[in-house]
């Protein structure tokens, strides 16, 4: 390594604030766990034995294909610092008053494509049109590997719609492409910088982005490839409810980092994006497992209702996670779980809900629970919960944040940033801004997912597997089982590390290569006289 | 040389095997089985779908004896499994013609 002369390395730049970047990566890790394994687990075995090992593969693959595209040219469709048709640049949204809706929507919709593994892309300052107000105290990297394990997240979480029936291939296609086109495009125009921020639509950590997004999407994907066999539809049991237990826990519990890394600043707004998320958690739980034992046919609480409760809190929670107090969090998670319970109950019996076999029912733990979640917050966004606030100095001396009230009645050198919703602000204007960022999600999400898979089905000559390997499912897949059966398992053939080694090494027995025989064991031990 | 088979509630194994050792059957081997008799199944709901599960676990056990023995094996097996409620189970007994201890070769009534 050259130094200049008499130069003392320093091992971060200047802008570099070692507490947001430390906590910007362990959130991001703590939201790629989420993934691998909470997700993956949670999903595998709250379906039936048979397609186990199918869906492990999918989210080890899907989880995957998202990383590559993302660096090599999605992150910068989603984040980058310059739009396609220029409406931002380099970092700054042009605002583009006086010309349409729809030309200010197109130049403003997607950021360039391009790769950020250059040395400057990975370690330089991370830029992004969202934040021109503060700059990011971490390079690139943290704010690129933040972001992609919210990329991969949301795909992996229509893993649950399609599984049963979509090709291992179809699926390997359908990731990539589809967090291109959609992902790249929903992250844009509310996370990036893009029309729908300019405009005010608000998504502290993806409510529409991600869950509202992925659950309609998964559900337009399972209608294009039809339902799963009849008894597989008939016999959607659970394989292990303990490890539901614990994909689900590392779920919610990932959240910490899912809700807590976006403020993107490990400050005050963190800690409460934190608390109140659980708070919501906690409230969906009890509110779905309440609503099974006073409300359910069988008038018993469940255990997998408790977890559906736990996601639709956590989802409801997501897009207004640091702008509501924890009242509003309560509230939130209450409001938006029985809504889900509703849906999921009686909403299920109605076309086209009854028509479309989404096996896990994604569409309404995640997708309406994202869509309510978001609205929420255009009723309780509290002005006092200030994100990224400006500092004063109380009477101990201390710098604190200036409540919005304070900031009016005192200081004006800079605005708090916070959101007011209808309950604070008496106006139905963030409602409306959230509600019309809805609709958009909605529509680009359906419309570009049902093209993807279209043309998937085309290129592959159909999307979904004959039905003889549907009756068989992972083995005939992946020729893997979930739990096997060694007593049974005879080695034949050469291939993979083991006894084939072992023999060539000269330890073992005369046995050509091919397994005739088994090899003796080595330094058997007296025979067993019991 | 007779085989008695019996199908009982799994809670009671620990009860049937220490009568059956106290009437000096010396091993046993047991299964986990599904099944149903008059007591018929149950109802289990897993994300709101309700499903009607009609076998029911149960531990199946076979106990090799010497003719005389089956009698009091049976008894033994009756005596401590039952509950009075439905669904205690059942217990038969068929003929051998041969048993083999498979270490010695040793063949009949000294294999057991």
């Amino acid at each position: 390594m050259v130094h200049l002369l008499g130069a003392v390395p320093v091992p971060y730049p200047s802008w570099l604030n070692t507490g947001d970047n430390t906590w910007q990566i362990a959130a991001a890790t703590f939201v790629a766990l989420q993934s691998i394994p909470g997700l993956m687990v949670l999903y595998a075995a709250i379906g039936q034995k048979k397609w186990a090992v199918n869906m492990l593969a999918m989210m080890f693959a899907g989880f995957s294909l998202v990383l590559i595209a993302w660096v090599l040219w999605s992150y910068k469709m989603g984040f980058g610092a310059t739009s396609v048709g220029g409406g931002v640049r380099n970092g700054v949204q042009t605002q583009l008053t006086g010309v349409g809706w729809v030309k200010h929507l197109f130049e403003n919709f997607v950021g360039k494509p391009g790769g950020i593994t250059s040395s400057v892309g990975e370690e330089g300052q991370a830029v992004s049109a969202a934040n021109t107000v503060i700059p990011f105290h971490f390079p690139t990297d943290t704010l690129a590997y933040f972001q992609f394990v919210f990329a991969a997240i949301t795909p992996l979480l229509f893993a649950g719609s399609v599984l049963g029936r979509i090709k291992f291939s179809a699926w390997c296609l359908l990731v990539p492409l589809w967090s291109t086109f959609v992902y790249g495009v929903d992250a844009f125009v509310l996370w990036g910088g893009g029309y729908f921020a300019q405009e005010g639509a608000l998504d502290f950590s993806g409510g529409f982005v991600i869950h509202m997004s992925a659950g309609v999407s998964g559900f337009v994907a399972a209608w294009v490839l039809g339902p799963r066999l009849l008894r597989d539809r008939e016999h959607t049991i659970p394989n292990n409810l303990i490890l539901a237990g614990v994909g689900a826990g590392i779920l919610w519990l990932g959240w910490n980092g899912f809700n807590g890394g976006d403020p993107y600043y490990a400050g005050t707004d963190m800690a409460a994006a934190v608390v109140n998320t659980n708070l919501a958690t906690c409230a969906g739980v009890i509110t779905w497992m309440g609503m099974d034992a006073w409300l359910s046919k069988q008038r018993k609480p469940t255990f997998l209702g408790g977890v559906n409760g736990m996601i639709c809190g956590l989802v409801g929670i997501t897009p207004c996670a640091g702008w509501v107090n924890g009242r509003g969090a309560i509230y939130v998670g209450v409001i938006d779980t029985a809504i889900v319970w509703f849906a999921w109950t009686y909403l299920s019996k109605v076309r086209p809900f009854s028509k479309v076999d989404d096996a896990y029912g994604v569409i309404y733990t995640h997708g309406i629970a994202g869509l309510f979640g978001g609205l929420l917050l255009g009723i309780f966004g509290d002005p006092n919960m200030i994100e990224y606030g400006c500092g004063h100095l109380n009477s101990a001396g201390q710098v604190v944040n200036t409540s919005a009230a304070t900031y009016a009645a005192t200081t004006k050198t800079c605005t708090p940033f916070s959101v007011s919703g209808l309950m604070y602000s008496g106006s139905a204007h963030q409602l409306w801004e959230q509600f019309r960022a809805a609709l958009f999600v909605i529509f680009w999400s359906a419309l570009i997912t049902f093209i993807l898979m279209k043309l998937i089905g085309l290129v592959l000559g159909g999307a979904r597997y004959k039905d003889e390997i549907l009756e068989i499912g992972d083995l005939a897949i992946h020729d893997e089982e979930v739990m096997p059966e060694e007593p049974f398992a005879e080695r034949v053939g050469g291939g993979g590390p083991g006894a084939g080694g072992f023999e060539l090494a000269g330890i073992g027995g005369s046995a050509p290569p091919g397994f005739e025989d088994p090899p003796p064991p080595v330094g058997s031990g007296p025979e067993n006289t019991t | 040389m007779k085989l008695v088979v019996a199908v009982i509630k799994p809670f009671k194994l620990n009860e049937v095997k220490d009568a059956l050792q106290a009437v000096g059957v010396q091993g046993m081997t047991l299964t986990e089985v599904n099944g149903f008799g008059r007591q018929r199944g149950h109802t289990e709901v897993y994300r709101g779908a309700e499903y009607e599960i009609d076998f029911v676990p149960k531990i199946r056990l076979e106990v090799l004896v010497e003719d005389a023995q089956a009698d009091p094996v049976v008894d033994a097996v009756v005596s401590s499994a039952a509950t009075g409620k439905i669904g205690d189970g059942k217990v038969w007994v068929v003929p051998v013609e041969t048993v083999v201890r498979v270490r010695t070769g040793e063949r009949g009534e000294d294999a057991l």
